[in-house]
C-alpha cells in the first residue's frame, strides 16, 4: 500500500543554555500507510510530542523532511491541515462546545450552514449531543477530550496526529475513551499517528508500534500488532496480549534509565 | 448556632458592629470632630431631599464617565499592544510605570496652567487617574495568555489576525474588565480631586462642608462617594460576568 505519510530522516535538536545544541531525535525515518494507526511508543522525554508538532508544522525540524501523500510539506511555513489532539485538550475555554468544534471549520472559511452541519454530527459521533452549549469548564476531562477529537476531525484532516491525548485521565476514562476511539475510527475511516507511554494503550489501540529509545531517540524495534479488528477490551487479559506486553516492557526496561 | 455560618447574616453583623462603634465613638468625641450614623444618616436623606447634592453630583459623574470613558478607549488597546508587541512594550512601559505611581493631585497644579480649570480640566484629571491602571492591567493579563491557546490556533491554521481577533481578544477579556474596575474607582477618586481645587460638583460641596461645625453634613457627602463606587464596582462586576462566565468559573474551581 502506499505510504499516505513518510518521515524521512527527521533530526531535531535543543538549544541547551550556553549555545550548545542535544539532539533530541537523529535521522528518524517512517512509513504510515493509509488508514493506518501507528500507534508511537517511548519513555519521556524522548522527543514524541515534538516529532507529532514536526509533522503538524507547529515545530520547524533541523534535518529532513515530511512527506504528505508523496508531497513534501516540511518547511512550507505554516501547520499541514491535520488534525491535532493535545494532550492537556487546550480548548477555548471562552468557547461553547459547539464554538470550539466548529473553529477549526471556520479557519478554513467553511460557509455556516457546512460548520453547523459537520459540527452537529462530529458532536454526535464523539457521544456529545446536548451539550452543545455547555462550556469546557462545565465538562469532565473525558468530555473535554471528547471535544478535542471532535475539533480535529471536524476539518476532515487528512491524518489525525493524537498527542498523548489520554495521559492526563484517570484509567477508568482512559479505558472507556479507547474503546470510543476505536469506534469513531472504525466509523471515520482515518490515518492515525498515536504518541503515548503506555504500553497496553499502544498494543490495544495500535495495528503497528514504533518503539523508541530514550535521547537522542531512535526507532528501537517496529512490532505488528497480531490482533484483528474490530477489538473489545477482552483482548487485554488473553494470553497473547500479555505476552507481547511483556516483550516490548523488556524493550522499554532495557533502555530505561531512571 | 448555624446560622452564624450564613455569609449574609455574618455580613450583617459586621457593618452593625461598625455602626455601634462609630455611634459610640462620635458620641465620646463630639459632633465637631466625628458626627455619629444617627446625625449623619438623617442628614444624608435632607441631602437627597433638597436637591442639590444629587444635581452636583449628576454633574460631577457626567464629566467622571467621560474621562473614564476615553481612558478605557485609550488604555485597552495600548495596554493589549504593549502586552503582545515588545516594540510597544519597550517604549511604553517605562513611562506607564513612571506615571502609575505618581499622585494625580501632585499633577493639578500643572494641568491647571496648562489646560486652565474649566470641563476639559476636570475631564483630564479623571483620564489621567485611570488610565494607566487601565493600561498596565491589560498589559499584565495579555502578557500571560497561556501559549497553548495560540499553539492551537496555529496547528489550525489561524492567520495572525484571526489569532488575535479569535484567540488573544477574547483571552484578555477578563483583564480588560478587571482593568476597567479598578480604572473606575481610580476615576471617581480622580473626580473628586480634581472638584477640591475648582470647588465644584460634589468635591465642592465636600470642601465648603468642611468648614461647617457639624461633620454631620460631611461624613453624609463621603458615605454618597462611598457608595458611589461600590455601586460602579459592583455593576462592572456584573458586567464582567456576562462577558466572560468562564473566567469566574475557571477561577473557582481552582484549574
Amino acid at each position: 500500500m502506499a505510504a499516505k505519510l513518510e518521515v524521512r530522516g527527521l533530526t531535531k535538536r535543543f538549544e541547551q543554555g550556553t549555545g550548545s545544541t542535544v539532539p533530541v531525535f537523529a535521522e528518524l525515518s517512517f512509513e504510515v500507510a493509509n488508514l493506518e494507526f501507528l500507534a508511537i511508543l517511548g519513555p519521556s522525554g524522548c522527543g514524541k510530542s515534538t516529532l507529532l508538532r514536526i509533522i503538524d508544522g507547529l515545530v520547524p525540524a533541523d534535518a529532513g523532511a515530511v512527506f504528505l501523500d508523496a508531497k513534501e510539506v516540511t518547511g512550507n511555513g505554516h501547520a499541514h491541515g491535520m488534525g491535532f489532539v493535545f494532550q492537556s485538550f487546550d480548548l477555548f475555554p471562552w468557547l461553547t462546545v459547539r464554538g470550539n468544534v466548529e473553529f477549526g471549520m471556520q479557519m478554513l472559511n467553511l460557509d455556516r450552514p457546512e460548520c453547523r452541519a459537520r459540527g452537529s454530527h462530529y458532536i454526535e459521533l464523539v457521544g456529545l449531543s446536548g451539550f452543545e452549549e455547555a462550556y469546557p469548564y462545565e465538562l469532565s476531562g473525558g468530555m473535554q477530550q471528547r471535544v478535542g477529537i471532535a475539533r480535529a476531525l471536524a476539518i476532515h484532516p487528512e491524518v489525525l496526529l493524537m498527542d498523548e491525548p489520554f495521559g492526563s485521565l484517570d484509567v477508568q476514562t482512559r479505558d472507556l475513551l479507547q474503546d470510543e476511539l476505536l469506534r469513531i475510527w472504525q466509523q471515520e475511516k482515518k490515518t492515525v499517528i498515536f504518541v503515548t507511554h503506555s504500553i497496553e494503550e499502544a498494543l490495544y489501540l495500535g495495528d503497528r508500534i514504533l518503539v523508541l529509545s530514550p535521547r537522542p531517540s531512535q526507532i528501537d524495534r517496529v512490532i505488528d500488532v497480531p490482533f484483528g479488528r474490530p477489538r473489545a477490551d477482552d483482548i487485554k487479559t488473553s494470553p497473547e496480549f500479555l505476552e507481547a506486553r511483556r516483550e516490548i516492557w523488556a524493550l522499554l526496561k532495557h533502555s530505561a534509565r531512571i | 448556632m448555624h446560622w452564624l455560618r450564613n455569609k449574609w447574616t455574618l455580613r450583617a453583623l459586621g457593618i452593625a458592629c461598625a455602626l455601634l462603634i462609630w455611634e459610640a465613638l462620635g458620641r465620646t468625641v463630639g459632633e465637631a470632630l466625628l458626627a455619629g450614623p444617627l446625625l449623619v444618616i438623617p442628614e444624608l436623606v435632607e441631602l437627597v431631599a433638597d436637591g442639590e447634592m444629587p444635581r452636583e453630583l449628576a454633574g460631577s459623574l457626567r464629566q467622571m464617565l467621560l474621562g473614564y470613558a476615553l481612558a478605557c478607549c485609550v488604555g485597552m488597546p495600548v495596554g493589549v499592544a504593549m502586552g503582545r508587541s515588545r516594540i510597544f512594550d519597550a517604549i511604553l512601559r517605562p513611562w506607564v510605570n513612571m506615571l502609575v505611581v505618581t499622585s494625580v493631585a501632585s499633577l493639578v497644579p500643572l494641568l491647571i496652567v496648562m489646560v486652565g480649570t474649566g470641563f476639559g480640566f476636570r475631564v483630564l484629571v479623571v483620564f489621567i487617574a485611570s488610565v494607566f491602571y487601565i493600561v498596565l492591567t491589560a498589559y499584565q493579563g495579555t502578557r500571560g495568555i497561556d501559549p497553548r491557546w495560540v499553539g492551537v490556533g496555529r496547528s489550525f491554521n489561524a492567520s495572525r489576525l484571526r489569532t488575535f481577533w479569535r484567540i488573544l481578544l477574547p483571552a484578555s477579556y477578563p483583564f480588560l474588565i478587571t482593568g476597567a474596575r479598578i480604572g473606575l474607582v481610580q476615576a471617581i477618586r480622580g473626580m473628586v480631586v480634581a472638584e477640591l481645587y475648582v470647588l465644584v460638583g460634589i468635591g465642592g460641596l465636600v470642601n465648603t462642608a468642611g468648614l461647617y461645625i457639624s461633620t454631620a453634613n460631611l461624613l453624609a457627602l463621603m458615605v454618597t462617594l462611598m457608595a458611589v463606587g461600590v455601586t460602579a464596582n459592583e455593576a462592572l462586576r456584573y458586567v464582567g460576568r456576562r462577558v466572560a462566565p468562564w473566567h469566574e468559573e475557571r477561577y473557582a474551581n481552582g484549574a
